[in-house]
Protein backbone atom coordinates (compact mmCIF):
# COMPACT_ATOMS: atom_id res chain seq x y z
CA UNK A 1 0.00 0.00 0.00
CA UNK A 2 1.08 3.59 -0.54
CA UNK A 3 0.74 5.05 2.93
CA UNK A 4 3.38 3.11 4.80
CA UNK A 5 4.93 4.95 7.69
CA UNK A 6 8.15 3.35 8.85
CA UNK A 7 7.33 2.23 12.38
CA UNK A 8 8.29 -0.82 14.38
CA UNK A 9 8.84 -3.52 11.81
CA UNK A 10 8.18 -6.94 13.20
CA UNK A 11 10.49 -9.35 11.44
CA UNK A 12 8.63 -12.56 11.83
CA UNK A 13 10.69 -15.15 10.13
CA UNK A 14 13.16 -15.78 7.40
CA UNK A 15 11.86 -19.13 6.30
CA UNK A 16 8.67 -19.91 4.49
CA UNK A 17 7.22 -22.63 6.75
CA UNK A 18 6.60 -20.08 9.50
CA UNK A 19 4.08 -18.37 7.19
CA UNK A 20 1.48 -20.72 8.69
CA UNK A 21 1.76 -18.92 12.03
CA UNK A 22 1.70 -15.54 10.33
CA UNK A 23 -1.87 -14.49 11.05
CA UNK A 24 -1.68 -15.42 14.72
CA UNK A 25 1.63 -13.59 15.19
CA UNK A 26 0.27 -10.44 13.57
CA UNK A 27 -2.83 -10.25 15.69
CA UNK A 28 -0.99 -10.44 19.03
CA UNK A 29 1.27 -7.42 18.40
CA UNK A 30 0.71 -3.75 19.17
CA UNK A 31 -3.03 -3.07 19.04
CA UNK A 32 -3.22 0.65 18.17
CA UNK A 33 -2.13 0.41 14.55
CA UNK A 34 -3.35 -1.06 11.28
CA UNK A 35 -1.21 -3.74 9.79
CA UNK A 36 0.10 -4.65 6.42
CA UNK A 37 1.95 -7.81 5.54
CA UNK A 38 5.02 -7.39 3.38
CA UNK A 39 7.12 -10.18 1.92
CA UNK A 40 10.68 -9.36 0.88
CA UNK A 41 12.82 -11.95 -0.85
CA UNK A 42 16.58 -11.65 -0.42
CA UNK A 43 18.27 -14.45 -2.30
CA UNK A 44 17.24 -17.64 -0.53
CA UNK A 45 15.70 -15.82 2.44
CA UNK A 46 12.08 -14.79 2.66
CA UNK A 47 11.43 -12.00 5.14
CA UNK A 48 7.82 -11.51 6.14
CA UNK A 49 7.17 -8.21 7.87
CA UNK A 50 4.11 -6.91 9.65
CA UNK A 51 4.20 -3.15 9.16
CA UNK A 52 2.17 -0.93 11.48
CA UNK A 53 0.78 2.44 10.51
CA UNK A 54 -2.15 4.66 11.59
CA UNK A 55 -5.43 4.40 9.69
CA UNK A 56 -5.61 6.63 6.59
CA UNK A 57 -9.26 7.34 7.43
CA UNK A 58 -8.60 8.66 10.95
CA UNK A 59 -8.88 12.38 10.09
CA UNK A 60 -11.83 12.09 7.70
CA UNK A 61 -14.10 9.91 9.82
CA UNK A 62 -17.71 11.07 10.10
CA UNK A 63 -18.87 11.25 13.71
CA UNK A 64 -21.47 8.63 14.61
CA UNK A 65 -24.11 10.80 16.32
CA UNK A 66 -26.23 7.90 17.49
CA UNK A 67 -24.00 5.10 18.77
CA UNK A 68 -26.90 2.67 19.23
CA UNK A 69 -27.36 2.24 15.46
CA UNK A 70 -24.94 1.48 12.65
CA UNK A 71 -22.94 4.23 10.84
CA UNK A 72 -25.21 4.41 7.76
CA UNK A 73 -28.48 4.45 9.76
CA UNK A 74 -27.19 7.20 12.05
CA UNK A 75 -25.98 9.30 9.09
CA UNK A 76 -29.49 9.19 7.56
CA UNK A 77 -28.07 9.02 4.02
CA UNK A 78 -30.05 7.58 1.13
CA UNK A 79 -27.13 6.06 -0.75
CA UNK A 80 -27.50 5.50 -4.50
CA UNK A 81 -25.45 3.14 -6.65
CA UNK A 82 -23.77 6.15 -8.29
CA UNK A 83 -22.30 7.35 -4.95
CA UNK A 84 -19.01 5.58 -5.60
CA UNK A 85 -17.05 7.71 -3.10
CA UNK A 86 -19.19 6.22 -0.30
CA UNK A 87 -19.48 2.69 -1.68
CA UNK A 88 -15.73 2.36 -2.22
CA UNK A 89 -15.28 2.65 1.57
CA UNK A 90 -16.93 -0.75 2.00
CA UNK A 91 -14.87 -2.48 -0.67
CA UNK A 92 -11.42 -4.08 -0.75
CA UNK A 93 -8.97 -3.25 -3.52
CA UNK A 94 -10.13 -6.33 -5.48
CA UNK A 95 -13.78 -5.20 -5.39
CA UNK A 96 -14.85 -7.61 -2.64
CA UNK A 97 -17.36 -6.22 -0.12
CA UNK A 98 -16.01 -6.17 3.45
CA UNK A 99 -17.80 -8.55 5.82
CA UNK A 100 -20.18 -7.32 8.48
CA UNK A 101 -17.78 -7.88 11.37
CA UNK A 102 -15.48 -5.28 9.79
CA UNK A 103 -18.01 -2.77 8.42
CA UNK A 104 -20.09 -2.87 11.62
CA UNK A 105 -23.31 -2.28 9.67
CA UNK A 106 -26.69 -3.69 10.60
CA UNK A 107 -27.98 -6.66 8.62
CA UNK A 108 -30.28 -4.50 6.49
CA UNK A 109 -27.67 -1.91 5.51
CA UNK A 110 -25.03 -4.57 4.81
CA UNK A 111 -27.41 -6.24 2.35
CA UNK A 112 -28.22 -2.90 0.76
CA UNK A 113 -24.58 -1.86 0.46
CA UNK A 114 -23.56 -5.15 -1.14
CA UNK A 115 -26.40 -4.80 -3.66
CA UNK A 116 -25.38 -1.22 -4.42
CA UNK A 117 -21.75 -2.27 -4.90
CA UNK A 118 -22.88 -4.95 -7.36
CA UNK A 119 -24.90 -2.32 -9.25
CA UNK A 120 -21.97 0.11 -9.34
CA UNK A 121 -19.64 -2.63 -10.60
CA UNK A 122 -22.08 -3.69 -13.33
CA UNK A 123 -22.48 -0.07 -14.41
CA UNK A 124 -18.69 0.15 -14.63
CA UNK A 125 -18.44 2.97 -12.07
CA UNK A 126 -15.86 1.26 -9.82
CA UNK A 127 -13.85 -0.50 -12.52
CA UNK A 128 -10.55 0.33 -10.78
CA UNK A 129 -11.62 -1.79 -7.77
CA UNK A 130 -11.70 -5.16 -9.52
CA UNK A 131 -9.59 -8.36 -9.46
CA UNK A 132 -6.17 -8.07 -11.04
CA UNK A 133 -7.12 -10.13 -14.11
CA UNK A 134 -10.04 -7.87 -15.07
CA UNK A 135 -9.87 -5.54 -18.07
CA UNK A 136 -10.67 -2.45 -15.91
CA UNK A 137 -12.15 -0.41 -18.78
CA UNK A 138 -15.93 -1.12 -19.01
CA UNK A 139 -15.87 -0.31 -22.75
CA UNK A 140 -13.76 -3.42 -23.34
CA UNK A 141 -16.41 -5.76 -21.97
CA UNK A 142 -18.10 -8.33 -24.20
CA UNK A 143 -21.44 -7.96 -25.97
CA UNK A 144 -24.22 -6.04 -24.24
CA UNK A 145 -22.13 -5.47 -21.11
CA UNK A 146 -20.02 -2.74 -22.68
CA UNK A 147 -22.91 -0.28 -23.00
CA UNK A 148 -23.99 2.21 -20.33
CA UNK A 149 -26.56 1.00 -17.89
CA UNK A 150 -28.10 2.26 -14.68
CA UNK A 151 -30.14 0.66 -11.94
CA UNK A 152 -33.19 1.41 -9.83
CA UNK A 153 -32.43 1.20 -6.10
CA UNK A 154 -36.07 0.39 -5.30
CA UNK A 155 -35.53 -3.05 -6.87
CA UNK A 156 -33.32 -4.07 -3.91
CA UNK A 157 -35.46 -6.40 -1.83
CA UNK A 158 -35.04 -5.77 1.90
CA UNK A 159 -37.02 -7.18 4.77
CA UNK B 1 -47.77 47.23 -37.18
CA UNK B 2 -45.10 48.75 -34.97
CA UNK B 3 -41.46 47.68 -35.20
CA UNK B 4 -41.70 45.98 -31.82
CA UNK B 5 -44.73 43.95 -32.80
CA UNK B 6 -43.06 42.99 -36.07
CA UNK B 7 -39.98 41.66 -34.33
CA UNK B 8 -42.17 39.85 -31.80
CA UNK B 9 -43.96 38.18 -34.69
CA UNK B 10 -40.65 37.06 -36.20
CA UNK B 11 -39.39 35.78 -32.88
CA UNK B 12 -42.60 33.85 -32.24
CA UNK B 13 -42.52 31.98 -35.53
CA UNK B 14 -38.77 31.57 -35.86
CA UNK B 15 -37.50 28.00 -35.63
CA UNK B 16 -35.17 27.60 -32.66
CA UNK B 17 -32.34 25.05 -32.64
CA UNK B 18 -31.94 23.13 -29.38
CA UNK B 19 -29.05 20.87 -28.43
CA UNK B 20 -29.36 17.83 -26.16
CA UNK B 21 -26.53 15.70 -24.78
CA UNK B 22 -27.70 12.06 -24.63
CA UNK B 23 -24.77 10.90 -22.44
CA UNK B 24 -26.11 8.43 -19.81
CA UNK B 25 -29.71 9.34 -20.67
CA UNK B 26 -32.55 6.87 -21.08
CA UNK B 27 -33.62 7.13 -24.76
CA UNK B 28 -37.28 6.48 -23.95
CA UNK B 29 -37.50 9.17 -21.26
CA UNK B 30 -35.59 11.51 -23.56
CA UNK B 31 -37.99 10.78 -26.42
CA UNK B 32 -40.96 12.09 -24.45
CA UNK B 33 -39.00 15.26 -23.68
CA UNK B 34 -37.57 15.89 -27.15
CA UNK B 35 -40.93 15.26 -28.84
CA UNK B 36 -42.32 18.41 -27.19
CA UNK B 37 -39.60 20.56 -28.73
CA UNK B 38 -39.83 18.89 -32.15
CA UNK B 39 -43.62 19.34 -32.35
CA UNK B 40 -43.66 22.78 -30.71
CA UNK B 41 -45.81 21.58 -27.80
CA UNK B 42 -43.83 23.83 -25.44
CA UNK B 43 -45.10 26.97 -27.21
CA UNK B 44 -48.30 28.81 -26.21
CA UNK B 45 -49.20 29.22 -29.91
CA UNK B 46 -49.19 25.46 -30.51
CA UNK B 47 -51.75 24.07 -32.89
CA UNK B 48 -51.52 20.77 -34.82
CA UNK B 49 -51.66 22.68 -38.11
CA UNK B 50 -49.43 25.59 -37.02
CA UNK B 51 -46.11 23.99 -38.08
CA UNK B 52 -44.33 25.65 -35.15
CA UNK B 53 -41.91 22.85 -34.22
CA UNK B 54 -38.23 23.46 -33.49
CA UNK B 55 -35.04 21.71 -34.51
CA UNK B 56 -33.34 19.41 -31.99
CA UNK B 57 -29.70 18.37 -32.32
CA UNK B 58 -28.84 15.33 -30.18
CA UNK B 59 -25.16 14.60 -29.55
CA UNK B 60 -23.48 11.52 -28.00
CA UNK B 61 -26.25 9.15 -29.04
CA UNK B 62 -23.86 6.21 -28.69
CA UNK B 63 -23.54 6.99 -24.95
CA UNK B 64 -27.20 6.42 -24.04
CA UNK B 65 -27.94 4.27 -20.98
CA UNK B 66 -30.64 1.64 -20.50
CA UNK B 67 -31.87 0.44 -17.08
CA UNK B 68 -30.83 -2.96 -15.71
CA UNK B 69 -30.41 -5.68 -18.33
CA UNK B 70 -32.62 -3.98 -20.90
CA UNK B 71 -29.80 -4.02 -23.47
CA UNK B 72 -30.33 -7.77 -23.84
CA UNK B 73 -34.05 -7.90 -23.05
CA UNK B 74 -35.46 -5.28 -25.43
CA UNK B 75 -36.09 -6.69 -28.90
CA UNK B 76 -36.70 -4.86 -32.18
CA UNK B 77 -38.85 -6.68 -34.71
CA UNK B 78 -38.57 -6.38 -38.47
CA UNK B 79 -40.29 -8.24 -41.28
CA UNK B 80 -39.13 -8.06 -44.86
CA UNK B 81 -42.57 -9.05 -46.19
CA UNK B 82 -41.37 -12.31 -47.65
CA UNK B 83 -42.17 -15.70 -46.04
CA UNK B 84 -39.65 -16.36 -43.27
CA UNK B 85 -38.57 -12.73 -43.43
CA UNK B 86 -39.10 -12.00 -39.73
CA UNK B 87 -36.10 -10.98 -37.67
CA UNK B 88 -35.64 -10.05 -34.04
CA UNK B 89 -32.73 -7.80 -33.07
CA UNK B 90 -31.64 -7.18 -29.47
CA UNK B 91 -31.22 -3.57 -28.40
CA UNK B 92 -27.44 -3.88 -28.01
CA UNK B 93 -27.10 -5.48 -31.45
CA UNK B 94 -29.10 -2.66 -33.03
CA UNK B 95 -27.04 -0.12 -31.12
CA UNK B 96 -23.84 -1.76 -32.36
CA UNK B 97 -25.03 -1.52 -35.98
CA UNK B 98 -26.23 2.08 -35.69
CA UNK B 99 -25.71 4.05 -32.46
CA UNK B 100 -28.43 6.60 -33.30
CA UNK B 101 -31.22 4.21 -34.23
CA UNK B 102 -32.57 3.40 -30.74
CA UNK B 103 -33.13 7.08 -29.99
CA UNK B 104 -34.58 7.72 -33.46
CA UNK B 105 -37.07 4.86 -33.15
CA UNK B 106 -37.96 5.91 -29.59
CA UNK B 107 -38.85 9.43 -30.70
CA UNK B 108 -40.65 8.21 -33.83
CA UNK B 109 -42.84 5.83 -31.85
CA UNK B 110 -43.53 8.44 -29.17
CA UNK B 111 -45.47 10.55 -31.71
CA UNK B 112 -48.90 9.85 -33.16
CA UNK B 113 -48.83 8.28 -36.63
CA UNK B 114 -50.14 11.10 -38.79
CA UNK B 115 -49.02 12.96 -41.90
CA UNK B 116 -46.95 15.43 -39.83
CA UNK B 117 -44.76 12.79 -38.17
CA UNK B 118 -42.31 12.31 -41.05
CA UNK B 119 -41.85 16.09 -41.42
CA UNK B 120 -41.35 16.47 -37.67
CA UNK B 121 -38.66 13.77 -37.75
CA UNK B 122 -36.82 15.75 -40.42
CA UNK B 123 -36.17 18.40 -37.77
CA UNK B 124 -34.35 15.89 -35.56
CA UNK B 125 -30.59 15.69 -36.07
CA UNK B 126 -28.84 12.77 -34.36
CA UNK B 127 -25.07 12.43 -33.99
CA UNK B 128 -23.30 9.41 -32.45
CA UNK B 129 -20.61 11.57 -30.81
CA UNK B 130 -19.71 15.20 -30.18
CA UNK B 131 -18.60 16.04 -33.72
CA UNK B 132 -21.36 18.19 -35.25
CA UNK B 133 -20.93 19.99 -38.61
CA UNK B 134 -20.34 23.72 -38.26
CA UNK B 135 -23.36 24.67 -40.36
CA UNK B 136 -25.54 22.85 -37.80
CA UNK B 137 -23.65 24.07 -34.74
CA UNK B 138 -23.87 27.76 -35.68
CA UNK B 139 -27.72 27.69 -35.51
CA UNK B 140 -27.91 26.43 -31.94
CA UNK B 141 -29.24 28.88 -29.36
CA UNK B 142 -30.59 26.70 -26.54
CA UNK B 143 -29.58 23.65 -24.56
CA UNK B 144 -32.14 21.16 -23.23
CA UNK B 145 -31.45 20.05 -19.67
CA UNK B 146 -30.58 16.38 -19.20
CA UNK B 147 -33.07 14.18 -17.33
CA UNK B 148 -30.63 12.04 -15.35
CA UNK B 149 -27.40 13.22 -13.71
CA UNK B 150 -24.33 11.80 -15.45
CA UNK B 151 -22.54 9.47 -12.99
CA UNK B 152 -18.84 9.96 -12.40
CA UNK B 153 -16.54 6.94 -12.33
CA UNK B 154 -14.39 6.35 -9.26
CA UNK B 155 -11.18 6.38 -11.31
CA UNK B 156 -12.10 9.83 -12.69
CA UNK B 157 -11.88 11.39 -9.23
CA UNK B 158 -8.44 12.54 -8.15
CA UNK B 159 -6.63 10.54 -5.50
CA UNK B 160 -7.03 13.38 -2.99
CA UNK B 161 -10.79 13.63 -3.59
CA UNK B 162 -11.17 9.93 -2.77
CA UNK B 163 -8.87 10.17 0.24
CA UNK B 164 -10.40 13.30 1.75
CA UNK B 165 -14.04 12.36 1.23
CA UNK B 166 -15.79 11.94 4.63
CA UNK B 167 -15.60 8.32 5.74
CA UNK B 168 -18.51 6.44 7.30
CA UNK B 169 -16.49 3.58 8.77
CA UNK B 170 -12.92 3.08 9.97
CA UNK B 171 -11.01 -0.19 9.80
CA UNK B 172 -10.70 -2.20 13.03
CA UNK B 173 -7.39 -1.69 14.84
CA UNK B 174 -6.00 -5.09 13.91
CA UNK B 175 -7.22 -5.05 10.29
CA UNK B 176 -4.81 -6.07 7.55
CA UNK B 177 -5.39 -3.75 4.63
CA UNK B 178 -5.42 -5.26 1.15
ZN1 LIG C 1 -28.30 0.22 10.52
Amino acid sequence: MQFIRATTNVVLSNSSFLKLNLVKTIWTSKPSYLKEVREIEKGSELIVQGVNYPSPRENYLLKNTNASVCPICSSGLDIKHTDVLILSQFVRSDGCVLPRRITGLCRRQQKRVSSLVAMAQKAGLMSNLTPANSKKDPKKRRGWKKYNKYFDESTIKLK
Amino acid sequence: MSALKRVQQWATFARIWHIYDATWQNPFESAALLKKYLMGLHKPIYHPLADCGDHVVVINCSEIALPGDEWKKRVYFHHTGYPGGASWTLAWELHKKNPTLILKKAIYHNMRGNLQRRYTMERLHLFPNESVPDEVMKNISNQIRQIRPVPKRLDHYTEDEVKEFPKLIDYPKDYIIR
